[in-house]
């Protein structure tokens, strides 16, 4: 036996390989992204075969898992939550047909959200595509529901969900953990185009099958303890109860033990959906109000029946948004209490008083910014130098944090900074004006939803610049390889695929590529690529800008360092402050002039093109 | 045992995952339970990052604003930031100057709450040790010198001994020796 202090990621991944699963497949997205690698670093320990991929999106993911499964393999994919939107055309569809082997989707949520575009909670998705989900509390629990979702998986031939909230995903607890082994069940995939390839009439006739199977299911989470399980005891009725499920039902527990509130029951599911109606009813008929907690949406509140009993999200008990932090559900919990005259846990306010002190000391906001020396930091200088007047629609990665430099104009999913251009374009050559457009999206992003926007864009004769910001690496998440550089999740070798290729089969006639740290010639050929797009005979122009990320590739990013100092000749203008934004360069009050902080700063040099006082200098 | 709850705090890139490394597997090596809670993806850029750490049988890995025993932060900014989650009768370990800190705005509420502060230079004392990047293990020693909690700090330092590396183990301990030293100056000295 090993113990490790392990991620919830990390957990799951001990989950997933007890379980036997055998073909492991994700698209990187915080809170998900440490499951793979997890499963990666326990599988070469225990020289498991586990066949284990980062696909190029999550519904590529979904379909390589799905195919696994129904050869007869356990299987599993991993995304964030915004990424099962992205696989929702599968997942839906999945549903209906089922699968042979377990097939196990582990979809991470993010209430806050901390890191992502929503707060959408998964198991609504599970609702709608009909497929049973459990909502583990913890690290450890995480690791043993994914092991019942693959039996349960199996027992019923329908893909689990697991929906793990980022305070399980990025929890920490200390787990201990046998030796592995391989499944060795072999591939066998049975031919029955009635089932696989089913057409709508046998639609009708799986649907059928699926709502048959969620009776049952249903019935097996009236006694699934201790997933779903309640404190009632051998008293009949009580005032106040509480259902809760997921993340808040640790702190629900924690909370009822410190304050030593036996009287008040607590009927937690971590197995809410197909919905266990009897184990609920019977909560309900022994309390005479209850309190539903539960993250981040009303999945549990919706389905009880007796909305007269139920305080919650529909009686402005429990907050609609936001993340259910331990204080706040402290006083939800003293304020239901007081409404049902009840004594209350404490007089807690949330801590209003010191909140509100800090609140008055005026600390210094700390937005999250591009890293010193972060190559997409030059780009975005030369894009707002090159074309300060165009629309800038950019996409999801570290990049989003160009908006710090007034570079970055929307932000909607993975692939809109290409479509929203195209769009953009659209609706102001409706009115005869020719909008100049400048998009930026990463490599990565481009290959997970990119091309067939930009396919989409070339075909309809869109007019914009796209700058494809390559830094050989998927940074925001925690620098997964690139498609272009070859290297798989386990180190093996892959076949890299390269950009410019996939660009030129798209159908773009203009491709330019530079390196950002040269700010000058990018500039140069931004203003070059923007004659392109206005000429009559032009097209979409796509620029590659290329420099290896200055974390994922260190030293290799920055191959001569430059030691740079400020001259007496700065005159204060903040000039590089406001429009390069490294964290490396700040305002010294007393001697009122920029220095550079030689702890942070990466000793890129790029600084030393951006000073219009030529302050900045190589020591 | 009763739950002993951590909030560390600072600034993204100051190593504070390290930090909870350290106390975690102390605790781990005496057997306790441990929760945390971390900071991870876009929230990490450079921003304020927090960590949590609950040593003991307590099943939410968030600590609850008013309930943490420790607030240890590798800025003073950030050490005020998350004054809100210290308890009554918590204790306050910042990266601060001794003379200026704490801010004399939150002196009446830190007395109120009988919340006891204390302060060293961690990054000067760790760039003059020759590791400007080890702020964040000066205040591990910092707070080890109190002798408050379940970990000693013997505990601590043996930690940090097996998790460096033989390069920087040299360096590391020096570090921590020399915080500890002045921590033990400041906790004798109360």
């Amino acid at each position: 036996m090993k113990e490790e202090f392990l991620l919830g990621n990390g957990a799951m991944a001990i989950g997933l390989l007890e379980a036997g699963c055998q073909i492991m497949t994700s698209y990187p997205g915080t809170p998900s992204s440490e499951i793979l690698p997890e499963v990666v670093r326990f599988s070469k320990a225990n020289k498991l075969n586990t066949s284990i991929e980062w696909s190029i999106n999550e519904k590529v993911a979904f379909d390589n898992a799905f195919a696994g499964a129904i050869s007869g393999k356990r299987a599993a994919c991993c995304m964030k939550m915004v990424g099962l939107n992205v696989a929702a055309d599968s997942f839906m569809s999945a549903a209906y047909i089922g699968n042979i082997g377990g097939l196990v989707i582990i979809s991470c949520d993010d209430p806050g959200p901390h890191s992502s575009q929503t707060e959408q909670d998964s198991r609504l998705m599970a609702r709608l595509a009909k497929v049973p989900v459990l909502d583990p509390s913890s690290p450890e629990e995480a690791r043993e529901m994914i092991k019942f979702a693959f039996e349960l998986s199996e027992e019923y031939q329908v893909p689990v969900l697991v929906r793990p909230a980022i305070r399980v995903c990025h929890a920490r607890q200390n787990i201990r953990y046998g030796a592995l082994e391989s499944n060795m069940t072999k591939a066998d995939f049975k031919k029955e185009p009635t089932r696989w390839a089913s057409t709508p009439k046998f639609r009708f006739v799986q649907h059928k099958a699926l709502n048959e199977k969620h009776v049952k299911i249903s019935e097996k989470f009236n006694t699934l303890s201790p997933f779903n399980v309640h404190t009632l005891g051998k008293k009949k009725s009580h005032a106040f109860g509480v259902i809760t499920g997921g993340v808040p039902s640790s702190v629900v527990k924690d909370l009822l033990e410190e304050y030593d509130r036996k009287d008040i029951p607590v009927l937690k599911l971590g197995a809410p959906y197909p919905f266990p109606e009897k184990l609920a009813d019977e909560f309900m008929a022994a309390c005479d109000k209850v309190l539903v907690i539960e993250e981040t949406d009303t999945v549990i509140e919706y389905m009880l029946r007796d909305k007269v009993k139920t305080l919650g999200r529909f009686s402005g008990h429990v907050p609609m948004e936001g993340e259910l932090v331990p204080e706040k559900i402290e006083v939800i919990l003293n304020k239901a209490l007081a409404d049902c005259k009840q004594n209350p846990l404490s007089d807690f306010d949330g801590g209003k008083e010191a909140f509100a002190l800090v609140g008055e000391l005026g600390l210094p906001l700390r937005k999250p910014t591009l890293c010193p020396g972060c190559p997409h930091r030059a780009s975005f200088y030369s894009i707002r130098k090159a074309m300060p007047k165009a629309i800038f629609p950019s996409d999801i990665g570290c990049y989003t944090l160009g908006s710090n430099l007034g570079v970055v104009d929307t932000v909607l999913d993975m692939g809109a900074g290409i479509t929203m251009a195209s769009g953009f374009w659209n609706a102001y050559i409706q009115d005869g004006v020719k909008k100049p457009i400048i998009a930026t999206l990463g490599d990565s992003t481009f290959f997970h939803s990119g091309t067939t926007a930009l396919i989409n864009a070339v075909y309809n004769d869109s007019r914009f610049i796209l700058v494809i910001l390559d830094n050989g690496i998927t940074a925001m998440t925690g620098m997964q390889p690139a498609i272009t550089q070859g290297l798989r999740v386990d180190g093996r070798k892959g076949n890299p695929v390269s950009l410019e290729g996939v660009v030129e089969g798209c159908g773009v006639k203009y491709l330019k590529v530079v390196d950002p740290f040269d700010t000058k010639n990018m500039i140069k050929v931004i203003k070059k690529a923007a004659e392109y797009v206005n000429d009559p005979e032009g097209g979409i122009a796509v620029i590659i800008s290329r420099h290896p990320c200055v974390i994922g590739f260190k030293d290799a990013a920055i191959p001569e360092k430059m030691t740079v100092t400020v001259s007496d000749e700065c005159t204060d203008c903040g000039f590089c402050r406001d429009r390069f934004e490294c964290p490396a360069l700040f305002r010294n009050p007393e001697t009122e002039k920029t220095e550079i902080n030689t702890v942070l700063c990466a000793e890129c040099g790029v600084c030393i093109q951006v000073c219009p006082q030529k302050a900045i200098e190589k020591v | 045992m009763k739950t002993i709850n951590y909030v560390l705090s600072g600034l993204g890139g100051q190593g504070i995952l390290f930090m909870t490394k350290v106390f975690a597997t102390t605790a781990l090596n005496k057997g306790f339970n441990i929760l945390g809670a971390e900071t991870h993806g876009m929230a990490q850029r450079g921003g304020s990052v927090v960590s949590h750490l609950r040593i003991g049988d307590a099943r939410s890995s968030l600590v609850r604003a008013g309930a943490a025993d420790y607030l240890i932060s590798m800025d003073e900014s950030e050490a005020y930031r998350y004054l809100p989650y210290l308890k009554k009768g918590g204790k306050l370990f910042a990266n601060a100057g001794s003379k200026s800190f704490p801010d004399e705005r939150v002196t009446d509420y830190l007395k109120q709450n009988k919340i006891e502060s204390f302060a060293m230079e961690a990054s000067k004392k760790a760039m003059d040790l020759g590791s400007p990047k080890s702020t964040n293990l000066a205040m591990v020693a910092f707070y080890a010198a109190f002798g408050v909690g379940p970990l000693t700090a013997d505990d601590l330092r043996s930690t940090v001994d097996a998790m460096s590396p033989a390069k920087v183990k040299g360096i590391n301990l020096k570090i921590f020796d020399a915080c500890y030293e002045v921590g033990k100056k400041i906790s004798s000295a109360n």
